[in-house]
């Protein structure tokens, strides 16, 4: 890799953790996210800095050609992503369900006691 | 003996209000409850004009959360009996002491009605698909949970209090008609089933094409079968 395009890729990923910063400050979103994207973005800053760690590391475990594990590897972190995401997305639209259900049948309620009163 | 009817209805402005009279004409000492589930047209508008008792959700849940609203309030109310009854006019209310009856004899904790049983009863006998369907549906359950439903998609349903409190608690929301009848079986309850007669949609559209129905099978049997094995494995410890 060129030094050129090593050294504005590492700027893109200092851009990119100081923004994290600054969600961590805003806090909008949980901290445990925080933590793991700033886990990708300090281990893409490792491999970037790190001369031939990418391409050792491919060797030892086997692949051919460094980029084949580096895909590997981020599609495993997305597959696993979006598997977490749909287990949340079904966990809140339970608790939604329930929320729904309940409010309404307040509101029944109160409205049944207001025409009594009346 | 407090017997409930819970009706959901997603939009149908055209057939709730006749349905519901058809209810009050029956008998003036049922119990209806209409859960509207969220709709977007004149429903809500109808039910408050005519001084119709229901519930209106405050967003749209489907027809497992808004019939599951109805369970809530059956058991809320302590009535003995909730009867699932569609908004739409399918479904015949002169079958209620049909549909009740096993019930009140302790032969059964849930009662489906259903349009195959008897042919003669039933002008509303629907698709040669649809059979097919509900018979590739009724086949899973057999092998899954031991016992032969005919009608196991049938809106059309009684339960006791058992049931009733059961079904309050827990409810499922993606296929709630055949995965509630799988969940039950599993869990031991005595489900029967009594013939109906059904009628044709009197208004309104009723949306099913090959590709949905064919999707809805696949999702349906995978339902069963996820069912069936997870409230064995939960019963066994």
């Amino acid at each position: 890799m060129q030094l050129s395009l090593r050294i504005s890729l590492i700027i893109i990923m200092l851009i990119y953790l100081f923004c994290i910063a600054k969600s961590v400050k805003r806090k909008n979103m949980r901290i445990g996210y925080l933590v793991f994207w700033s886990i990708i973005g300090l281990l893409l800053i490792i491999a970037l800095i790190v001369p031939n760690l990418v391409n050792n590391i491919s060797r030892i475990v086997g692949f051919e050609i460094p980029l084949n594990m580096i895909l590997s590897v981020a599609i495993f972190i997305i597959l696993y992503l979006i598997f977490h995401l749909m287990t949340l997305i079904s966990k809140e639209e339970k608790k939604n369900t329930l929320l729904i259900q309940e409010v309404s049948m307040l509101k029944k309620r109160v409205e049944d006691l207001e025409k009594k009163e009346e | 003996m407090k017997v409930l009817i819970i009706i959901p209805a997603y939009n149908e402005q055209e057939n709730i209000l006749g349905t519901v009279n058809k209810i009050k004409e029956y008998s003036e000492e049922l119990d209806y409850i209409v859960i509207n589930d969220g709709s977007t047209d004149n429903t809500e508008k109808i039910l408050i004009e005519n001084n119709i008792n229901h519930i209106k959700l405050i967003n749209n849940l489907g027809i497992g959360g808004a019939v599951q609203t109805g369970y809530k309030y059956a058991y809320e109310n302590g009535f003995d009996i909730a009867i699932q009854f569609d908004g739409d006019g399918q479904h015949d209310i002169n079958y209620v002491p049909n549909i009740c009856e096993p019930i009140l004899n302790g032969q059964a904790d849930m009662v489906i009605g259903t349009r195959y049983l008897d042919k003669s009863s039933s002008k509303f006998q629907s698709t040669f698909m649809r059979r097919l369907g509900s018979n590739i549906i009724s086949i899973f359950i057999k092998v899954f949970a031991g016992k032969k439903i005919t009608d196991p998609t049938s809106g059309f349903r009684a339960v006791n209090k058992k049931v009733i409190e059961e079904f309050a608690k827990e409810y499922p929301k993606e296929y709630p008609e055949p995965e509630s009848t799988v969940s039950l079986l599993v869990n031991g309850y005595k489900v029967e089933e009594t013939p109906v007669n059904m009628n044709e949609r009197t208004g309104g559209t009723s949306s099913i094409r090959l590709w949905k129905s064919v999707d809805y099978m696949v999702k349906v049997v995978l339902a069963i079968i996820i069912d069936s094995i997870s409230l064995k494995r939960r019963r066994k410890k």
